[in-house]
């Protein structure tokens, strides 16, 4: 059986430096995918070939069945309404209200009117525990509080796949554990499938189905989280203990 | 042969950077025209040319006002002088052709260039703030065109901004100029504030000029942001990139909107 997701041969360079080097990765359906390694090895750049936001130089990229690398612009915007994105920082618009913020998707893609999407948008929020705060605005708010109203603007549109970029980075444990289980449970009671870009290793260890190593450029080994501290890969072994001495080339040290 | 080949290929890597770029740049401008006209399907936020309006214009009243004011005194003072120096006390032409030229060129030109550096500046960093963290990336997974979102409400705003500052500059250009005349040299008022040489054409030109100095600043200077790329260097040379940019825009426009108006109107204009 295909794939859900699936990254085939993917080379992508910025200028002259090269980030992926034919890549490979499939991704199935409803699972919890975690696609780790070292600051600048391209784990972000992979999951915005996805969604388009980045175009692959060379390589396939599949989504359910149909080649969408190739998609144009206009071709990519019914696709973002089945997979969407949780970005590194919260990427809420200052001058919207949260409520606002969440409505903006349902209006644009949804075809909402701008009442109705602000009824919708508080439900959203809500679902995340922020629809007390429906009419703040993103400055008055928390990181851990940001991050979960950009996850119920992400939720808006009901999406199939949503991609993570690196959700606990920068949170306290407590909150950070919160957004772990909302993963969870997005995967386990409404079958999203996530694939989740992050270096934290109680969120790899807790909550993930597979775990992608990205390496020089290629996927270095997939495998679940139980087989990953079993690796006998001494490369493996050396990130997912956090040593800073090993067979590991970091560029930059 | 290394070296040649070096040279040969870093002049062809900018040759086809520099052709993209144009290219880009041509297309940031088609999307905002076709902006314009999708109107609010696209994205346009709610009141944002009222607000963008407020901060081309409001803003920059009191920029313009000072620097206009004094370039106009400058100007009037050094042409009085060298009036005086070369032995023509005669200033009576004085004022008629400053007012020719403040209203054909100087006016909407100057206004240009102050606007350049401080709206183009303003537009680069806030959008290229937006790229470097994202938000850009987010209008459009939330199915909003950027363009229409960030560069559509600063083009309308700019453009009937533009004129309204050109209009006041070039007024603070004039009453300035006329009392530095009045003043230093003794010029008679009624005789600098004379109006005979100005023509509906010095009037078009300068209409022509401010709406296209504010159509081309805020198109350049969200296309330097929307080019920002890393952190807050991005946003830097983004910033940098757009006030050149801007400024060189309405330098070469004024160059080609006055050949132009040289070649219909000839030594009548």
């Amino acid at each position: 059986m295909a794939a859900y997701i699936e990254f085939k041969g993917v080379t992508k360079a910025f200028g002259t430096k090269p980030v992926l080097e034919g890549m490979d990765l499939a991704v199935n359906k409803g699972e919890v995918m975690f696609i780790i390694g070292t600051s600048g090895v391209g784990k972000s750049v992979t999951i915005k070939h996805l969604i388009g936001l980045l175009r692959v130089d060379a390589g396939e990229i599949w989504f359910d069945g149909q080649r969408v690398d190739d998609y144009s612009e206009r071709e990519f915007e019914p696709l973002r309404r089945r997979i969407g994105m949780v970005f590194q920082s919260s990427t809420l618009f200052d001058s919207m209200t949260l409520a606002e913020n969440v409505a903006l998707p349902l209006r644009k893609h949804g075809k909402l009117r701008h009442a109705d999407a602000l009824v919708e948008a508080k439900k959203r929020l809500a679902q995340v525990y922020m629809d007390e705060y429906a009419e703040r605005y993103p400055a008055e708010l928390s990181d851990g509080m940001r991050k979960r109203a950009a996850i119920a603007r992400t939720l808006a549109l009901s999406p199939e796949v949503v991609l993570f970029d690196e959700p606990t980075t920068g949170l306290d444990p407590v909150s950070a554990r919160r957004i772990d289980r909302l993963i969870r449970e997005l995967a386990e009671k409404l079958g999203v499938t996530a694939i989740v870009v992050s270096h934290d290793l109680p969120s790899i260890f807790g909550i993930a189905d597979r775990v992608a190593f990205l390496y020089q450029g290629i996927v270095h080994a997939v495998a679940t989280p139980a087989e990953l501290r079993a690796s006998p890969d001494p490369i493996v072994q050396q990130f997912i203990t956090g040593q800073s001495s090993g067979p590991m080339e970091t560029p930059g040290f | 042969m290394k070296g040649p080949r070096k040279l040969i290929e870093g002049i062809g890597g900018g040759l086809v950077d520099t052709s993209r770029a144009a290219i880009e740049l041509w297309l940031v401008y088609v999307g905002t025209i076709a902006g314009i006209i999708r109107g609010r399907r696209g994205g346009r936020p709610r009141g944002e040319i009222v607000r963008q309006m407020y901060s081309v214009g409001n803003r920059s009243v009191v920029f313009i006002i000072v620097t206009l004011g004094f370039i106009g005194m400058v100007m009037t003072y050094e042409a009085c002088l060298q009036l005086q120096r070369v032995g023509i006390a005669d200033y009576s032409q004085v004022g008629s052709q400053y007012i020719k030229l403040i209203v054909s060129d100087f006016g909407a030109t100057l206004t240009g260039l102050m606007l350049a550096t401080r709206v183009g500046a303003g537009i680069a960093a806030e959008i290229g703030s937006m790229k470097v963290t994202e938000q850009v990336d987010a209008l459009r997974m939330s199915g909003v065109l950027p363009i229409d979102y960030l560069i559509v409400p600063r083009f309308i705003a700019s453009v009937v901004m533009t004129n309204m500052l050109t209009t006041l500059g070039g007024t603070v250009m004039y009453a300035a100029g006329g009392l530095t005349a009045q003043y230093s040299f003794g010029v008679n008022p009624s005789l600098f504030y004379d109006l005979h040489l100005l023509r509906p054409r010095h009037l078009a030109l300068m209409l022509i000029k401010a709406t296209s100095y504010g159509a081309a600043i805020p198109v350049v200077a969200g296309f330097c942001g929307l080019r920002a790329r890393g952190s807050s260097d991005g946003v830097g040379w983004a910033t940098t990139a757009a006030v050149i940019g801007s400024s060189f825009a309405v330098i070469v426009l004024d160059f080609v909107i006055s050949a132009g108006a040289l070649f219909l109107f000839g030594g009548d204009l």
